[in-house]
């Protein structure tokens, strides 16, 4: 701990002190972003139970969905889609959870004052929020696809990885962009923040497509594409990772996938800086946004 | 929808030894059944007022609404895509709508203890002075589990709803086996209940993050029950599972009450059942034998889980520990 924080040297003078360079503010919120992903990735280490809770037991509702299929006898690359599927819920799961509620579980547990209290840019404790959330749902969605892989014996035919890279980053940025932007919006909807939650999860799976190509759902499809980044990144990794596969057809192809992505993460970044300015801006003015219970 | 909490006012009982001053012994002696039913109610409305009270009426409607028939679209998407057509096809989609209709009450009845536990605990640090209360803390859970059941109970009849109308689910009210159908629906809920007890004693014992085990516990309950694929496709060792496993009795039971001549989710060709009993599918009487007797095993496991939880978070004083990551 001691390297992450290292105790800066004050000055004689209070004018120099405050007057910081842009090195220096960049290297405070650099801190300020490794400190805020620092407990989610230790965190993993000190909770051993979420192996089995997010990793096992995750992979055992993929299967369930894994197994209507071959119960159907659909073909085999369905059985992909759902693993694709199953391993990306991760990432949308510590979106809703883990980035989009997350301030105002900070503001029950009393420590969004002490966040506008920090000479710091609360953009960069959004960032390593993210950070830290993309590492635990990273190794989670990897286990999944392992797993799922290795007992399902699915095929993947990527060989485009020159775009697969790309749009998997793409995908996340746009996805914790979305969490960065709803942080803001869930804090000031405050009680209902819990409930949003947990409203995002089944009715954004059935329009993303979770288990089925989005295609298939027309016009929502087309909407869901447009707008969700979880509907367009799976569809766009699913065309990358099982080419030319029957059922996938009616979608843009992964390059124009790739452009909503970025204009996707583009929109949501701004989003979200302008959001946290502005909900900074009523915590000084209220006084009342940051303190809990109101 | 803010209408304050009152507890009802009853004639206080006084123990025999209390001459009117100082301390009423009675206070220190065990509930009676008419403190142990005023303290369940209480704890069953203040579930209901955490659920329900967070917003206007039309929000916490769609709100009810919308997970369960997402849940269900989700399914039956699943279902039409691969080619479920025909007579077959339709008997495979009215198979996976009752399961994932029932699925929401399920969940609702295995997350609400459990989430009680996080959102007191975590959310609302309102968890220690719950517990000193003068209601046993089991029965508060349960009583919160009741209100999450109830409203799950409105997202299975929603989702059986929009089956019925939107997507042409056919049941035949006059075919309904409705004792088995009330029987089966009550003796289900305790075993229910008792599994959300369990999850919610694993809880007492994690942090902040487990508000993603109630979902994966169902998710992976989700598999082992018969819900929307019958158990013989599964491997026998899983198969097994399955079979001592009270939802898979509940959801069999439900459904052969509502679709007497529908397939079964636990028996067939290939299944365990009819391997070890050499019967294709349990009669109604069995299923019923079954639930009571699986039932009757988780909540008296899950109970003692809950104890060994429940000494280990007062010796450690996790009642009041909050976390965050």
């Amino acid at each position: 701990m001691s390297t992450l924080f290292p105790t800066r040297e004050t000055t004689a003078d209070p004018r120099t002190d405050a007057d910081w360079t842009g090195r220096r503010a960049f290297e405070t919120n650099l801190r300020a972003l490794v400190g805020r992903a620092y407990p989610r990735v230790r965190g993993m280490g000190r909770e051993p139970s979420w192996v089995f809770f997010e990793i096992l037991l995750p992979f055992l509702g993929t299967s369930a969905f894994v197994l209507v299929y071959r119960a159907l006898q659909a073909p085999e690359a369905y059985v992909g889609f759902v693993v694709l599927g199953g391993a990306m819920s991760a990432f949308w799961l510590n979106v809703v959870w883990m980035m989009a509620g997350q301030l105002y579980w900070e503001k029950s547990q009393g420590n969004l004052e002490l966040y506008f209290a920090a000479p710091m840019s609360l953009m960069a404790v959004l960032l390593g929020m993210a950070v830290g959330g993309l590492i635990m749902s990273g190794t989670r969605a990897l286990a999944i696809l392992l797993i799922s892989t290795a007992i399902f014996g699915v095929q993947f035919h990527l060989t485009d990885w020159a775009l697969a890279i790309p749009v998997f980053l793409l995908t996340m940025a746009a996805l914790y962009g979305l969490g960065m932007m709803l942080a803001s919006l869930f804090l000031l909807w405050g009680r209902e923040a819990f409930h949003l939650t947990n409203l995002a999860i089944e009715p954004v799976y059935f329009i993303s497509g979770l288990n089925f190509p989005v295609a298939r759902l027309g016009a929502l499809g087309a909407v869901a594409i447009a707008t969700v980044p979880l509907a367009v990144g799976l569809d766009a990794m699913r065309q990358l990772a099982f080419p030319g596969m029957q059922g996938l057809e009616g979608t843009p192809p992964p390059q124009t996938e790739a452009l909503i992505l970025t204009a996707m993460t583009v929109v949501f970044l701004v989003a979200s800086q302008r959001l946290i300015r502005t909900i900074e801006r009523m915590a000084r003015s209220r006084g009342s946004l940051s303190i809990r219970w109101q | 929808m803010t209408t304050p909490m009152t507890t009802p006012m009853t004639e206080p009982v006084y123990h025999p030894a209390f001459d009117g001053n100082g301390f009423d012994p009675a206070r220190a002696e065990g509930a009676g059944l008419a403190d142990t039913r005023r303290h369940m109610w209480t704890a069953v409305r203040l579930g209901w007022q955490v659920e329900s009270n967070w917003t206007d009426p039309l929000l916490f409607f769609i709100y009810t609404v919308a997970k369960p028939v997402a849940s269900l679209l989700l399914l039956v998407f699943m279902v039409q895509i691969v080619g479920g057509t025909g007579a077959a096809g339709e008997a495979v989609r009215t198979f996976v709508v009752l399961g994932s209709a029932l699925w929401a009450m399920l969940m609702a009845g295995i997350a609400g203890p459990a989430w009680s536990v996080l959102d007191d605990r975590e959310r609302y640090r309102m968890l220690k002075y719950l517990y000193v209360s003068p209601a046993t803390f089991l029965l508060v859970l349960v009583g919160r589990g009741v209100s999450k059941l109830a409203v799950g109970a409105m997202g299975t009849v929603i989702a059986l709803l929009f089956a019925v109308v939107v997507l042409g689910l056919r049941v035949d009210l006059a075919a309904v086996n409705w004792p088995m159908l009330v029987l089966t629906l009550l003796l289900g809920l305790p075993p229910i209940l008792a599994l959300g007890i369990g999850l919610a004693a694993i809880c007492l014992q994690t942090r902040q993050e487990s508000w993603s085990y109630p979902e994966a516990f169902a998710g992976a309950l989700f598999l082992v029950s018969g819900v929307v694929f019958p158990l013989s496709i599964l491997p026998a060792p899983v198969q097994v599972i399955g079979l001592i496993n009270p939802v898979t009795w509940w959801v069999a039971g439900v459904r052969g009450a509502i679709l007497p001549t529908g397939a079964s989710s636990i028996g067939g060709a290939s299944s365990l059942w009819t391997t070890l009993t050499g019967t294709q599918v349990p009669d109604g009487a069995m299923t019923i034998a079954v639930l009571l007797l699986t039932g009757a095993v988780s909540t008296l496991a899950a109970t003692a889980l809950f104890r060994v939880s429940e000494r280990r978070a007062r010796e450690r004083g996790l009642l009041d520990l909050t976390t965050g990551s």
